[in-house]
């Protein structure tokens, strides 16, 4: 005799800690390892499953397959140094994970920063959001359509999108990925002669190409049956686990640092966030779309309204410079599109030249806290698309 | 597949020409075939992708429509049994690298292993972390190097090309010039992984590379080891090529001394069986003398008992049959 397993709602939630042995005691159930080494787990995560047929009973999450000790790392480098490693972690939007710890430091420091230079941080993270958002939506079509199916089209014809903000980043820093651009102070690199020329023509045509796509995953029943109510996360677990960011959003939790508490240059403008209440991975894939648009209009506010002056508030610097922080702690708290990138930093170590601690809040590993709440019920397929629409990175959960 | 310390060179074998070729008078047949087989594998190079991090994008990139690299024949395949080559593409963590290693014998022969970006070739930034292999080439062997972090989706299909070239170079029977790891090109002092932990190899000399390399600050606090250009930073390279050879040196001594030592054990030794065995040979002599003396003495009572028979027989007779 077993027990049936329904997927979680807020009437009947799901037990994450389940007894094997008490819902089948003939030991009549199949253990399925999901990862490490798997193209749809988007990265190095290993989940444990433990499936009765086809449904699954209960899911166990094994991050830390890239644990690369960051935290520590970072306690023996310069300030100057860190920005580099930081690049690393959320390795698909490296340009907004660097203002992060950068906005610690100035902050501690005490340096003013012109006002052009948060005008341009502000549009290189929208672009960054861009760019992150196509590869969150082209692998989920991969993860839903299959390899050889129609999914790879929506794979495709995201990352042709996103070459041409990767050519814009290119145009500005010299790199296609992690740019280091940021400095204490300023940008290190101001924006070359004709760049809205390359940068303007880029908006419009992910504009463009963004309806199709939408028009050619959301109407397409295949599509829509595999994520409509699939993987519904509630309002009041996704408040419990501390979902953030289009994630949180898609389950109706209204909640942006861009506009709740504006840093660089967002207080000056007005940012919409694209809120939905069913909270399944169709609504969570909707969001990034919908926060696409958005970030598209927010760059062109942001490049229309660049003001003049210089970009570094000290001399311009070419290079990095080195940073001295005697004491002080503090926590910034950054928008990136995967949520809230929290830097907790206490400095004082190496006689002021680097932090004493440097403790970071991914919002992947939150996300992927929600997995033995949300898989268990569902069928082994659709463990597929819930991980893809989650778009966790492992690079910054296991850091 | 020959593993040759650091210098991994791998010798495209394939397991039904070696059979074929076995038979007599199939030689121009077989070198046909193989040449075939050659240019088909190497222009249908499956690629089976290890990527964790970071590379793991410029990989997915390259597969994509600007790059195309489809068009080399190279599809990506998520299965290690239908692999070509392993394109290694990210940091490899200690929890890791088992996996790594146990998907690398999935793989079916001829296989090839390329070693995309810094932290797959030696670990870079997170090199001195608890956590981190400092190279991929250490846990499977690399033919190809990608150096960069990551590199470009054109760098990576350089890599493929030049493998290509590897492969129909060793087709014709050419010497191919094995990758070197980028680093260990800049830095010819550091020690190899493998080498130092060869049970065969002495261990005094692995202590002194290992010293020489750390007093190079190879292991030491300092995170960049060399800048752009290749100069090391903040560390004194005549100091520890120096103490290098001082301990090489040392060593050396200390070897000679020993082994004078052991020459002198073993003379010792020699002499002590020497006469041990000339002190046998004296008593085997001196019983063989005592022998000789007894049979010849039993030889005269022979003759006295033959004479004493002829003398008085009967009284013999009846002592034999009593």
């Amino acid at each position: 005799m077993s027990l049936s397993i329904q997927p979680y709602s807020a009437e009947q939630p799901v037990n994450p800690y389940l007894d094997v042995d008490l819902y089948d005691p003939d030991a009549d159930l199949m253990v399925l390892n999901l990862g490490p080494q798997h193209p749809s787990t988007h990265g190095v995560f290993r989940v444990k499953l433990i499936l009765d047929g086809e449904v699954i009973v209960k899911a166990i999450g094994y991050p830390g397959y890239l644990h690369r000790g960051v935290e520590k790392l970072c306690e023996k480098l310069n300030y100057s140094n860190i920005k580099a490693i930081i690049d690393k972690n959320d390795y698909i939007s490296p340009m907004i994970n660097e203002q992060a710890v950068n906005m610690a430091f100035e902050k501690l420091a005490g340096v003013e920063v012109p006002r052009r230079a948060l005008w341009l941080r502000s549009l290189l993270a929208e672009f960054q959001r861009i760019a992150s958002h196509l590869i969150a939506l082209g692998t989920f079509g991969l993860d839903v359509g299959g390899a050889l199916g129609g999914g790879a089209s929506a794979f495709m014809y995201c990352f042709r999108d996103r070459e041409m903000i990767l050519d814009v980043f290119e145009e500005l820093s010299g790199c296609r990925f992690h740019y280091n651009t940021h400095c204490v102070g300023g940008n290190r690199h101001d924006v070359p002669a004709g760049w809205d020329r390359m940068v303007l023509p880029a908006l419009e045509v992910i504009e463009a190409r963004l309806d199709e796509l939408v028009d050619m995953m959301v109407n397409n029943q295949v599509f829509v049956d595999r994520t409509q109510g699939v993987g519904v996360i509630p309002k009041n677990l996704a408040l419990g686990l501390g979902l953030t960011g289009p994630n949180g959003r898609a389950s109706g939790i209204d909640c942006d640092l861009r506009r709740d508490a504006p840093y660089n240059a967002y207080g000056e403008v007005e940012v919409r966030p694209a809120v939905r209440s069913a909270g399944d991975c169709q609504a969570r894939f909707l969001c990034r779309v919908d926060e696409i648009r958005e970030s598209a209009r927010l760059a062109r506010l942001f490049l229309a309204g660049l003001p003049e002056g210089p970009i570094s508030g000290t001399k311009p610097n070419k290079g990095p410079t080195s940073v001295k922080i005697k004491e002080g702690r503090c926590y910034v708290g950054l928008s990136t599109p995967r949520g809230e990138l929290g830097t907790y930093l206490i400095a004082g170590g190496n006689k002021g030249l680097s932090p004493y601690r440097l403790k970071i809040r991914p919002p992947s590993l939150h996300h992927l806290a929600s997995i033995p709440y949300i898989l268990p019920g569902n069928n082994l397929s659709d463990a597929i698309a819930i991980l893809g629409s989650l778009d966790p990175v492992m690079g910054e959960a296991d850091r | 597949m020959a593993v040759d310390g650091k210098n991994d060179s791998l010798t495209y074998t394939n397991p039904a020409m070696d059979l074929m070729a076995r038979l007599p008078g199939v030689d121009i047949f077989t070198s046909t075939v193989d040449r075939l087989l050659t240019w088909g594998s190497s222009n249908s190079l499956w690629m089976f992708p290890m990527a964790t991090s970071c590379c793991g994008i410029e990989f997915m990139a390259s597969a994509t429509a600007r790059v195309d690299i489809d068009r080399m024949g190279t599809i990506v395949r998520g299965s290690p049994r239908q692999g070509d080559v392993m394109v290694v593409a990210g940091t490899i963590t200690v929890k890791m690298a088992p996996r790594v290693k146990k998907l690398w014998d999935q793989m079916p022969e001829p296989k090839w292993c390329v070693a995309m970006g810094s932290c797959a070739i030696s670990g870079d930034f997170y090199r001195d972390i608890y956590s981190v292999i400092p190279g991929i080439d250490t846990v499977v062997p690399v033919d190809i190097y990608v150096p960069g972090c990551p590199p470009n989706p054109e760098q990576l299909m350089a890599g493929l090309m030049r493998l290509q070239e590897k492969m129909r170079a060793q087709q014709r029977g050419e010497w191919t010039e094995p990758e070197i790891r980028p680093e260990t090109e800049k830095m010819n002092t550091q020690p190899d992984i493998r080498r130092l932990l060869d049970d065969e190899r002495d261990e005094g000399i692995s202590q002194a590379q290992y010293d020489g390399s750390c007093s190079l600050g190879m292991h030491g606090n300092e995170h960049r080891r060399h800048d752009q250009v290749g100069n090391p930073v903040g560390v004194d390279r005549e100091q520890g090529v120096e103490a290098l050879i001082l301990r090489a040196q040392a060593h050396a001594q200390a070897m000679e001394a020993l082994r004078q030592e052991a020459a002198q054990e073993f003379a010792a030794a020699q002499a002590a069986k020497e006469a041990k065995a000339k002190a046998a040979a004296e008593a085997k002599a001196a019983a063989a003398a005592k022998a000789a003396a007894e049979a010849e003495a039993a030889a005269a009572d022979d003759d006295a008992s033959v004479a004493g028979d002829a003398a008085d027989e009967a009284p013999a007779g009846d002592g034999e049959t009593p």
